[in-house]
């Protein structure tokens, strides 16, 4: 592939800002015909601005785009569609009961006299379908297919309509590996055909196995082009990050690494899921499980707070060792900040105070009766000790904005003894102010001596909050980081495959 | 509008409940529109007596809806609970007559069948529409078996001659069952843990339980209760009628269920107070009372109570921001003001 070909699609000077801030910055980008072009970018990069800028769900404040030569404007989707240029949607956008030929083809039926011809439509489906070579069936319906199956319908339906220019969002994120392997064979069969396919992931080792380009950006701006066979894995890791960034944080020490173990983990495997996972969380220390998205991070902490069942290994709870249920775990001094507070966090339609009261009932109730007073009185503690806005306690949890939702939840420990709190991406879809405010409060949970283990994906949240750090991949601890060595780029090679020497914690 | 709500307590409930006023309304027009007689102490009593049994059974199934199920059965149990009290009382087949043995086994039954349900709706994701659905027919037919398919008079049984014909202060005895228990729910839901639970459950049930909240069993008790509280307006019917027979309540549960919502009571659980489902029963009691007395004929009844009901139902669910009818009306206002 290192012949040069000819461009096809072309973003030039591409500015976006919202609300005085430059989420693109005269950003270039290009795709010639029959490549697989990787974009790059930590989170907040301008990675999805600028897809929205090209599928024409934002619309551009400066620059202008090209296809095939031609300037063209995208202001809708339409647009983009007619202009030949499809997304396969990470959520997956098909009819479960209908046969693929069906989804294919919905809304642009062959039809004769207002009736349907089923028999064209197969054979022009399934005419499409062995061109390609994928390994689906016109007929076979939608919801008995893998989830590498739909997506191969989703790059279908985008074939369908002559789509020059596919854009795949983290295609892989929902795939088990051979699956994706299923996948990258499709990726080459696209690229022999012509078509160009712009690839987003954060799983670096397939972006280097794949890409014939890389286009990195950072903080809205370009950070650099890469062709395939000049591709250095931690040099592409250092423009992601920027220099400056990457030699000044490192994790904090912790003062009391010399005090006892709360929670002990051994050998836990859910299989699946994860594999023999061991790690130790000392009082009043901050251990943070690290990776990508999928590596079982999120599993590994509710099967320790008992929402999740497990097979093997041991855990231990102030030395002895525990069979958790929510409930005990709750009772023995737990808490559990969810991955996703709208759908696992609150009560939606129920005050503050009654959120809060929830888990402390134990403490202000009599014989099953609530004491009111009482419970007043702890939506009062939980605004003042989260610092909740409006520090109204009878304000429902879903007329809150994101962070103070989230420091609704957390109400609902702070006011409890707490001995080890599970926090699991606590500051997604959250401003920076909240932001601070959260990492303030763990700190605080931590310096009053409570264990606590979070997970994150956000590199620079990892550094900022951790004592400690452990890099999961596909289910295992690959890597830990002690006391004040670790690198924005340590945790972002690791967390992609690219471990030299493989310490296992 | 606020110094006249802060002088006027009454005033401030009113405005608070659309649906206090939509009854008040409704009693001035019917009043008027009969010269008074639907006013009279007599048609009060009426709708009362009638509205009574409806309110036992809501008092129970409001709690399975709070906790976004629903229970059909209702009138399963309380048809099944009828019948059992019968024929122990006369004494077919168990019991040898004796009054607390037969209430005991009628309340059983229907607790049974709130068991019953409660472990399977609590564990297994089938929708609860569907299942009482179906086994509200079971329910029928297994009353169908009990009582041979023939009508049974209960005569000479004390209690029940008591509670279906005896006046406390002119008022009939059934009315008093229901004031204990909406007064029981009443409390229930708003000064105990369970009803704490039964709305944070019912709002999120996942985020519940990873609160420590044990929702499988708030759920199952949700449905005991129900079937209890079926089982119990069961009983009060045998004795108003003197009798029970297998098509005893029949299609009671879709009132029941109607007056839940109209009341205010979310069908996907988490919203909604016992009063405001209490008031929805007198809302359909009042207007099947008077459609009769104004003459309207009997085979309007049903057409216009339905539409009445899909109008409460709008209403209340317009008033929700980002619903399709909300934005629908939205768009509307906005139009008449541009």
């Amino acid at each position: 592939m290192s012949e040069k070909r000819e461009v096809l699609f072309e973003m030039k000077n591409i500015e976006k800002i919202f609300s005085h801030v430059h989420a693109l910055d005269h950003v270039n980008f290009d795709v010639r015909k029959g490549e697989v072009h990787a974009l790059l970018g930590e989170n907040g990069a301008g990675k999805s601005t600028l897809i929205k800028i090209l599928t024409g769900v934002y619309k551009k404040d400066g620059g202008q785009i090209f296809m095939d030569g031609k300037e063209i404007e995208i202001n809708s989707r339409e647009d983009a569609a007619n202009a030949g240029i499809a997304v396969i949607f990470q959520e997956l956008s098909l009819i479960p009961t209908l046969s693929v030929y069906q989804n294919i083809l919905l809304g642009k039926e062959i039809s004769k006299f207002g009736f349907i011809s089923d028999r064209a439509e197969k054979k022009q489906i399934q005419d499409l379908i062995d061109n390609y070579g994928f390994p689906v069936k016109a007929t076979d319906i939608v919801e008995t297919l893998s989830v590498a199956q739909k997506q191969m319908v989703e790059i279908l339906k985008a074939l369908a309509t002559d789509a020059k220019l596919i854009i795949m969002d983290e295609p892989t994120a929902s795939l088990s590996s051979r699956e994706s392997e299923l996948l990258f064979k499709i990726i080459n069969q696209l690229r022999e055909k012509e078509v160009s396919i712009i690839y987003i992931s954060h799983r670096l080792e397939e972006v280097f196995n794949l890409s014939d380009r890389i286009t990195i950006l950072r903080d809205g701006k370009n950070a650099g082009v890469i062709e395939k066979e000049d591709i250095v894995p931690s040099e592409v890791v250092k423009m992601m990050i920027g220099k400056e960034v990457s030699e000044s944080t490192a994790s904090r020490e912790l003062k009391t690494s010399n005090a006892e173990n709360v929670l002990e983990v051994k050998n836990l495997t859910h299989l699946g899921y994860f594999n023999d996972v061991s790690f130790e969380v000392k009082k009043g220390e901050v251990l943070v499980l690290t990776g990508l998205v999928g590596s079982g991070r999120t599993e590994v902490v509710r099967s320790i707070y008992g929402a999740d069942p497990y097979d093997s290994g041991e855990i231990l709870f102030e030395g002895k060792p525990i069979k958790p249920t929510v409930r005990r775990s709750v009772a023995n001094g737990f808490g559990l900040i969810p991955e996703d507070r709208r759908t696992q966090g609150f009560s939606p339609l129920l005050s503050v105070t009654k959120n809060v009261a929830l888990t402390n009932y134990d403490k202000l109730a009599k014989s099953g009766f609530v004491k009111k007073a009482d419970e007043d009185e702890i939506g009062k503690k939980a605004v003042s000790l989260t610092d909740l806005r409006p520090a109204n306690p009878n304000v429902r949890v879903g007329d809150l904005s994101g962070g103070n939702q989230q420091k609704a939840v957390l109400g609902k420990w702070l006011t409890r003894d707490l001995k080890v709190i599970l926090i699991d991406e606590p500051t997604v879809g959250i401003d920076i102010g909240a932001k601070d405010e959260i990492y303030n409060i763990i700190e605080g949970l931590a310096q009053q001596g409570v264990a606590v283990l979070m997970v994150s994906s956000d590199i620079a949240e990892v550094l900022h909050v951790a004592h400690r750090i452990l890099v999961m991949r596909e289910g295992r601890i690959i890597k830990e980081f002690n006391d004040g060595v670790a690198t924005q780029e340590d945790i972002l090679l690791a967390s992609s495959g690219f471990v030299e020497n493989q310490e296992v914690a | 509008m606020s110094e006249m709500t802060k002088k006027n307590p009454v005033l401030k409930i009113l405005l608070g409940n659309s649906r206090l006023i939509v009854l008040l309304i409704m009693v001035v027009v019917f009043t008027l529109l009969t010269g008074g007689k639907f006013f009279s102490y007599k048609n009060l009593v009426n709708i009362l007596y009638a509205v009574s049994l409806y309110g036992i059974m809501i008092t129970g199934a409001s709690f399975a809806v709070l906790l976004g199920g629903i229970d059909r059965t209702v009138s399963g149990n309380a048809a099944l609970s009828g019948a059992i009290v019968a024929m122990t009382i006369l004494n077919r087949g168990v019991g040898g007559g004796n009054v607390a043995l037969a209430i005991f086994l009628g309340l059983g039954a229907g607790a049974l069948s709130g068991l019953i349900h409660g472990l399977i709706l609590s564990r297994f994701n089938i929708p609860a529409f569907l299942l009482t659905l179906a086994t509200n027919e079971v329910l029928y037919g297994i009353v169908q078996y009990v009582t041979g398919n023939q009508l049974i008079y209960i005569r000479d049984c004390a209690l029940m001659d008591y509670i279906g014909q005896v006046r406390w202060l002119g008022i009939p005895i059934p009315v008093y069952i229901m004031i204990v228990c909406v007064i029981i729910s009443y409390i229930v839901l708003n000064h105990t843990v369970y009803g704490r639970q039964v709305y944070s459950v019912g709002g999120n049930r996942i985020s519940s339980e990873l609160s420590g909240v044990p929702a499988r069993r708030d759920i199952l008790i949700a449905y005991i209760v129900s079937g209890i509280t079926g089982a119990l307006a069961g009983f009060v019917l045998s004795s108003m009628n003197q009798q029970a027979s297998s098509t005893q309540a029949k299609n009671y549960e879709n009132d029941v269920l109607a007056a839940i919502v109209v009341g205010g009571v979310s069908m996907r659980g988490g919203a909604g107070t016992i009063q405001g489902a209490i008031l929805g029963a007198f809302l359909i009691g009042v207007i099947g009372n008077g459609m009769t007395l104004i003459g309207i004929d009997a085979i309007y009844h049903n057409m216009i109570k339905g539409l009445i009901i899909i109008f409460a139902i709008s209403i209340d669910m317009a008033s929700v921001p980002g619903t399709p009818l909300n934005n629908f009306f939205r768009r509307f206002k906005q139009k008449k003001t541009a």
